[in-house]
């Protein structure tokens, strides 16, 4: 993978979180997650922009346009479904409590998402999160780590959460309130 | 993917559809390319016609249900939330065009997203398996495994966004989606070699 594969990738996850953020943001009626998304869609014009530029580079280096083509095409489109979930955060950033009827449409999925800050005392702060077993443990699966301001996306086994990371993660509704408490320092992990 | 008599169909029922469409469609598009199959692709423009279909209804139910100012300003909330689903599904459609790009053009997809932190991978579900003969629903696959299934071969045919009600048969493909690790976990359970996990209040309903 070069540089540019990389970031294409990064672009791609981007918009896939900022799709699940922003449909859960108007479920939980959650201003700061819609923020979230304001501040990736920022994030992710530049990354686009960069892409597109370094892509047209690459033709005038390579003479490879096709490459190029497609890189611009994919990237537009990405762009496009981070706009649509900018739209959407938009809703719930604007309006005091959105129509009934958009939560209860929402509100049909098995899995939802959620974000929760690592505070000072918890037990997931220092180790990997292989070694904890986290996922079976607490029923959620982390998506991203918001280390500062990076995203970390899909960390794996070796991943080593540190204090003020914030988590997103996706599981069943009844497992998030566990979770949230474990990041909080005010759960414990059960020790395998 | 469940159709709708669309004349009867209340707003709900439409913006949950337009929602569930346009993430199946996002994952759709992503799979055409990783595949390269054309099959996938014709779904996703399908998926794409449905999808004005329901724009268009929404907005006439919605502006019908209108009665005060104040129902009107939720409502065009609403119709916002349904426009952005409708912009997503445009871009699956736009991604799916890539697919007619000449082909050695374009391999370089394919590798990245086999590198995608959320990755679509296929996998088989042998007869071995004690989830043959289960529904997906009952099951609860996404939730156990955090694997969503986008779509299931059968045969020739294909079953796109199955519903919670469809039963899973010996010899299936399985189109997922989802990280690495959850993938093992699936994979496991898929060819037998782990049994689903049973919850007692589970066992208790279904007595």
């Amino acid at each position: 993978m070069d540089d540019l594969d990389e970031m294409l990738l990064e672009l791609k996850d981007t918009s896939e979180l900022m799709i699940d953020l922003a449909y859960s943001s108007l479920l939980y009626n959650n201003k700061e997650i819609a923020e979230e998304v304001v501040l990736m869609e920022e994030m992710l014009d530049e990354l686009a922009n960069d892409i597109q530029r370094q892509a047209i580079e690459r033709v005038v280096q390579d003479r490879d346009e096709g490459k190029a083509f497609t890189v611009i095409k994919l990237a537009a489109a990405v762009e496009e479904i981070s706009d649509a979930a900018m739209q959407i955060a938009m809703v719930t950033i604007r309006d005091d409590e959105p129509h009934p009827v958009i939560r209860l449409s929402i509100k049909d999925a098995d899995t939802i998402i959620t974000l929760a800050e690592v505070k000072q005392g918890s037990d997931l702060i220092g180790r990997s999160l292989g070694k904890m077993r986290l996922a079976s443990q607490s029923g959620m699966w982390i998506v991203a780590v918001k280390r500062g301001r990076k995203y970390l996306y899909g960390p794996d086994k070796n991943a080593v959460l540190e204090l003020g990371d914030v988590v997103i993660s996706r599981g069943p509704p009844d497992a998030e309130k566990y979770f949230q408490d474990l990041c909080a320092g005010e759960e414990r992990l059960e020790e395998p | 993917m469940e159709k709708y008599d669309l004349a009867h169909a209340t707003v709900r029922e439409m913006l949950t559809e337009m929602k569930d469409i346009s993430e199946i469609m996002v994952d759709l598009a992503y799979a055409s390319i990783m595949f390269d199959s054309e099959e996938i692709a014709e779904e996703v423009k399908n998926l794409e016609e449905d999808m004005e279909e329901l724009s268009k209804n929404i907005r006439i139910k919605a502006m019908l249900s209108a009665r005060t100012h104040k129902d009107a300003n939720k409502l065009s909330s609403l119709l916002e939330v349904a426009a952005a689903s409708r912009r997503i599904s445009n871009a699956a459609g736009d991604i799916v065009k890539l697919i007619e790009c000449e082909v050695d053009k374009r391999p370089f997809l394919t590798f990245i997203l086999r590198e995608a932190e959320e990755k679509i991978k296929r996998l088989n579900l042998t007869e071995g398996s004690d989830m043959v003969g289960r529904r997906i629903g009952d099951l609860g696959v996404e939730s156990e495994t955090g694997m969503r299934i986008i779509a299931i071969k059968r045969g020739k045919r294909w079953i796109y966004d199955p519903e919670e009600e469809t039963k899973l048969k010996a010899g299936d493909t399985l189109i997922v989606r989802g990280t690495d690790d959850g993938y093992e976990v699936l994979r496991a359970y898929a060819n037998g070699e782990e049994t689903w996990p049973v919850y007692p209040e589970e066992e208790a309903e279904e007595d």
